[in-house]
């Protein structure tokens, strides 16, 4: 959880240190990487901030790097700097989930919005992703009755009816279910169903995490 | 044109021509056969009449003998028969007459013999004897009638044949005896038949049952045929006179005439069969002689190459039909035509001419020449055409007979093959002057890239009041960063740029001249024509790779330029001269000239009017020209096209 930076990742050092010295002059923290291979070695998963890539770079080339990235998960977003004739690539790398691409030569200023923009657009991902994170933790805090007895109250039933289809006493559910929001951090059904819900949005082991 | 059914007319009406001699030939051995039967059949007959007569004859001659015998033998008289000497003397008298009698016989009435002369032993000859029945019935009758009376034959000797006539004589009405006359056969055809008959006919005297009693022949051996018979009275009996013609020889006249006429016929027939072999063999040689002029037309008809024979004249005298497919002309237009021909292309009707001329004066390019030909549409098309000299049948040089193959579509395809390589290759520059572009601006783009940055990041801190020692760092950085550029460029221009310690003397209209040379073939191909005028001993301080560049591109570009001029209009004037000092090339085209709009960028590099060009020729010319101190310009040509004009500094001599 350490603060967010912007990696520079260009062959030429004149313009990593230019690029570092324009982001420094409009306040925002800055990295160099010479290559992209060097890149890859010293990252590491839980990155944060953004990426501004250069495609043009002898050994592995802008677009090999990002392809990497994406296949291990690293959801940093990412500027391309491209050349005349790279843009059709950097199109399709911004379908690809690119944050987006700057051609050169490129207005500076507008450079540094850009990655502000994707500075912004990570500190959300960010804590997002730390709420889901804390959602999940509490989900794995619950016991299997307490599950099947959250399953039916998110399904809406009133608690007789979960009593009956558990073979249950009514108050034992009762207890059941204020254990489930203590544990949840929720006051009522409709707190929970939104938790959760939030959950679902940004996480395709929704289900995969219920059951 | 012959069909197929002709040959078999033909030959039925020659069967039915054949009949007509053939005819004739067997009514005349007809005719003439039947003359000749004809005429053996009347000379035939003639003879047997002839045979009739003479027979009639002799029997008359004969009889007639017989008859005085009888006669002489009835007035014998006492004198006769007093003495043997009398009667011999008479016997001798009647035997002198020679008319057969042989013997004589004085009979007394009782049948004694008397007297006989000559006196012979022989037993049967007396009559009387037993075995002389018939002697003594013929003696009987005759003193009972008192006429004559002949005897039957018998054989006397061997077979020798007699009959006797017994004559009864009275004196004075009383019967005083019987004298027997003894007739010998033979003797009797001997005495009385003349030699002429007995040359012509075989007589015989033969008994009833067909025996032949006596025969007079002259010639033997002679085959008999049927003869002819006559009765032979009076001594009867059955007894007959035969005579059977001998096979006389034919008249020479009628046998010369009958060989005549069949060796006439043999001949007509020998003739006719040497006509009839000489006229089938002459069919078969005709018949030959079509199938293989059919085979030769057919030939020449399915052929894909035009034929086409010209006289000495240069008129045309045969045409087969491909070629009339090929220039669209039917072949009764073409024969005869003189030059210039219909299917001569008319926009290169003197080069076509000259060509002609070559070829008429066997001067023709052995290896073919190419030409254009016009169809009768209008197409224009290209063919390959080999001449060689006609040669008739007696040797003599008659004309030319040329061989013409259509060549469009291979020359097309060529053609189009060599458009082809042309957009690769060009695609292939622009593809490699591309990659050399894009790695120089990448090598631009860096430090200007770093400049925009550190430049940007300078105003920002001083916007924000940053203090001055906090900005210096970044606008040294900058500038460093425009050097580096600086630098950049500078080894992009050397490394365009030729150094000019290459320069050497050169020879300019040598370096022409090989500009011209690697062009040859793209020139002929274009149909242009260079006419060099070009002054020698012009030397100038140069770098020879780079002149002949930059010429060899004015001449391509002069070249093309004239792509839509008609092709006798395409020439390209160079000339070398030298005024004040400097040496002045032109090149003159007539081509389509320049614009005032294309003028002013017409040596912009990467500025082009081609479809396929880069735009970099005319900036390499001028660039090479300046560089050997030179001008490049150019103006219109007053006849239409451009005229480029190199100014060079000529060496110190």
């Amino acid at each position: 959880m350490s603060g967010a930076l912007t990696h520079i990742v260009d062959d030429d050092p004149a313009v990593r240190d230019a690029l570092q010295w324009l982001l420094r002059s409009r306040g925002v923290a800055s990295r160099t990487w010479e290559s992209a291979v060097s890149f890859l070695g010293l990252a590491g998963h839980d990155l944060r901030g953004c990426l501004l890539l250069d495609v043009r770079m002898p050994g592995m080339s802008g677009f090999e790097l990002f392809d990497r990235l994406r296949t291990s998960g690293c959801r940093l977003p990412v500027i391309f700097l491209t050349g005349h004739g790279d843009v059709p690539m950097a199109v399709q790398a911004l379908k690809d989930g690119a944050f987006d691409f700057v051609e050169k030569p490129y207005d500076d200023n507008a450079l540094v919005d850009k990655v502000l923009a994707a500075l912004t657009h990570d500190a959300i991902r960010s804590s997002r992703e730390d709420s889901v994170h804390a959602l999940r933790d509490r989900l794995s805090r619950l016991t299997q009755r307490e599950r099947d007895v959250m399953q039916r109250i998110l399904a809406g039933k009133p608690n007789k009816v979960i009593a009956d289809e558990l073979g249950i006493a009514m108050r034992t559910v009762e207890v059941h279910r204020s254990h489930i929001f203590e544990k949840m951090q929720v006051r009522s059904a409709v707190e929970l169903s939104q938790a959760l819900g939030l959950l679902a949005d940004l996480s395709e082991n929704y289900s995969k995490v219920l059951k | 044109m012959p069909t197929p059914s002709s040959s078999g007319e033909r030959t039925s009406r020659w069967r039915w021509l054949w009949i007509l001699p053939r005819l004739a030939f067997i009514l005349f051995v007809g005719g003439v056969g039947l003359l000749l039967w004809m005429s053996d059949r009347a000379d035939r007959e003639e003879r047997h009449a002839t045979l009739i007569s003479d027979m009639l004859w002799l029997e008359q001659n004969l009889r007639f003998h017989l008859t005085r015998n009888e006669e002489l033998l009835g007035r014998i008289d006492r004198a006769h028969t007093a003495n043997p000497r009398a009667f011999e003397s008479f016997a001798r008298t009647m035997l002198g007459y020679e008319s057969g009698l042989r013997q004589l016989i004085w009979l007394s009435t009782s049948g004694a013999v008397r007297l006989a002369h000559p006196v012979t032993t022989d037993p049967r000859l007396v009559v009387g004897a037993d075995n002389s029945a018939s002697s003594k019935q013929s003696f009987r009758l005759a003193l009972s009638l008192g006429k004559p009376v002949y005897g039957a034959a018998y054989p006397y000797f061997g077979d020798e044949w007699q009959f006797e006539v017994h004559v009864p004589v009275s004196r004075e009405g009383k019967l005083v005896g019987v004298a027997v006359g003894i007739y010998r056969i033979r003797d009797i055809l001997g005495d009385s038949v003349p030699w002429w008959l007995a040359e012509r006919y075989r007589i015989s005297i033969v008994g009833d049952s067909g025996k032949i009693l006596g025969t007079r022949s002259k010639v033997e051996s002679r085959v008999m045929q049927a003869g002819y018979q006559v009765a032979f009275d009076p001594p009867g009996w059955g007894l007959g006179l035969h005579a059977v013609p001998y096979h006389a020889p034919r008249p020479l006249t009628s046998s010369i005439l009958s060989a005549s006429l069949v060796m006439l016929a043999l001949l007509i027939l020998w003739s006719l069969w040497i006509l009839r072999r000489h006229v089938l063999r002459r069919q078969a040689v005709e018949e030959q002689l079509r199938r293989e002029h059919a085979f030769r037309k057919a030939m020449e008809d399915s052929l894909d190459t035009g034929l086409r024979a010209r006289g000495l004249e240069g008129e045309i005298i045969y045409v087969n039909p491909a070629f009339c497919r090929m220039v669209g002309w039917p072949a009764a237009e073409l024969i005869g035509r003189r030059p210039p021909m219909p299917y001569w292309a008319d926009d290169r009707l003197d080069e076509t001419r000259a060509m002609h001329d070559r070829v008429l004066a066997g001067d023709g390019p052995e290896e073919g020449f190419e030409v254009k030909l016009k169809r009768s549409d209008g197409e224009l098309i290209d063919v390959l055409i080999h001449e060689a000299p006609l040669i008739d049948a007696h040797g003599r040089h008659s004309g030319w007979m040329g061989s013409v193959v259509d060549i469009t579509e291979r020359k097309q395809a060529a053609e189009r093959e060599r458009q082809q390589q042309d957009r690769q290759q060009s695609t292939a520059r622009l593809v490699a002057m591309g990659e050399i572009a894009s790695s120089i601006a990448h090598e631009l783009t860096q430090p200007l890239a770093a400049i925009s940055s550190y430049c940007t990041a300078a105003l920002n801190l001083l916007r924000n009041a940053a203090p001055a020692t906090e900005v210096e760092p970044a606008l040294d950085k900058a500038v460093e960063q425009a050097r580096r550029a600086g630098q950049v460029v500078h080894r992009i221009y050397n490394l365009a740029r030729h150094s000019e310690n290459r320069f050497e003397p050169i020879v300019l209209a040598e370096s022409v001249e090989t500009a011209l040379a690697r062009m040859d073939v793209e020139l002929r191909q274009k149909e242009v024509r260079v006419v060099p005028e070009l002054m020698a001993r012009l030397i100038i301080q140069g770098d020879p790779v780079l002149l002949q560049q930059a010429l060899f591109n004015l001449f391509r570009n002069a070249a093309e330029a004239m792509r839509n001029t008609a092709p006798d209009q395409r020439q390209i004037l160079v000339r070398l001269t030298h005024a004040d000092g400097y040496a002045l090339l032109t090149i003159a085209d007539r081509g389509s000239g320049i614009d005032a709009k294309t003028a002013d960028r017409l040596f912009q590099p990467l500025f082009t009017t081609k479809a396929e060009g880069m735009g970099m020729g005319l900036a390499i010319c001028r660039s090479v020209v300046e560089n050997h101190r030179g001008r490049l310009s150019f103006e219109a040509n007053p006849g239409g096209g451009t005229v480029f004009r190199i100014l060079l500094p000529m060496a110190p001599p």
